[in-house]
């Protein structure tokens, strides 16, 4: 679990509240360390990236990431602005996203490239595609969101 | 031969291994931050005191690595704290350190698009830890 007190980081609040500027708020009074995470890493990338904000201030879904090597998942429901992250998958999910530990940080390394879209032709792109071809990345809801998968993958990535 | 476990020869074989390795060199390259790895004691497992270990790593080069006081790893850019036996399992390839951070079985602290843009590195730098053969305080 990353520890909100460290000086750069994304800080993080339990019970409810919302961080500083009310970007990323925990739905649960104790997130899991995935969860934590996730809000953290996903908060630090809009603090820092206009463009990321940008998404992020336009982004309205509800997106489960599960992680099948150490069974524990996240939603996260984006509401134009605001992030509300719950510990485990929540109904009513527009995309959810199931992967080994080492593919869900390989999605946060995919680089950013043309008109927004994630670079697939490079190392971490070519092993996100294989990996999606193989049954080893499953991505439910992913062809009628393709452009809120997008643009999940361009505020979660730190590329 | 093996050395015990976070001592100043663990600390002198662990940065050797960093540096024989091409694959850390290669991922690590343009970091330029230190990491302080804590070890919590366990007195039940003979690991009686907690110590710190301070990694000065530099585009990947392992300039120094030191064993030492907890704080000074404190005070690091990036510090993992864990009990000594998840170390132990860390190093066995008990457990996976990725997987042992999402889980919150080692604790993080440390700007984290950081730390995520260099997974890889850190994975190799967890493979340099199991090449170091160790006396472990609570075996034999």
């Amino acid at each position: 679990m990353h520890d909100p007190g460290a000086g750069r980081m994304a800080r993080r609040r339990v019970e409810g509240a919302a961080s500083e500027a009310g970007l990323v708020e925990y739905a649960s009074k104790v997130p899991s360390a995935f969860a934590g995470m996730l809000g953290g890493l996903i908060e630090a990338n809009v603090r820092a990236n206009p463009a990321k904000k940008k998404d992020f201030d336009a982004l309205t879904a509800r997106v489960g990431i599960w992680v099948t090597d150490i069974d524990e998942g996240v939603t996260l429901v984006f509401d134009r602005g605001r992030l509300t992250v719950y510990n485990g998958l929540e109904p009513r999910r527009t995309i959810t996203i199931r992967a080994e530990a080492e593919t869900v940080m390989s999605l946060s390394n995919l680089k950013i490239g043309l008109f927004g879209m994630p670079v697939y032709y490079n190392e971490v792109g070519r092993g996100v595609a294989l990996k999606l071809m193989r049954g080893k990345l499953r991505i439910d809801g992913l062809v009628m969101n393709v452009a809120t998968l997008n643009r999940v993958t361009r505020v979660f990535s730190v590329q | 031969m093996a050395v015990k476990f976070a001592s100043d020869d663990w600390a002198k074989q662990f940065k050797d291994e960093v540096n024989k390795s091409n694959a850390y060199k290669a991922a690590a390259k343009g970091w330029k931050w230190t990491v302080g790895l804590v070890v919590e004691a366990e007195p039940d497992k003979n690991f009686p005191e907690s110590r710190g270990v301070v990694m000065d790593l530099y585009d990947g080069e392992a300039r120094d690595i030191k064993v030492g006081a907890v704080a000074d790893a404190q005070k690091c850019d990036f510090v993992i704290t864990a009990p000594y036996s998840r170390w132990k399992q860390v190093s066995t390839k008990e457990l996976d350190a990725t997987k042992g951070m999402l889980q919150g079985k080692l604790k993080l602290k440390g700007d984290l698009p950081t730390i995520v843009r260099y997974t890889k590195a850190s994975q190799e730098m967890t493979e340099c830890t199991t090449r170091v053969p160790v006396e472990w305080p609570d075996e034999g």
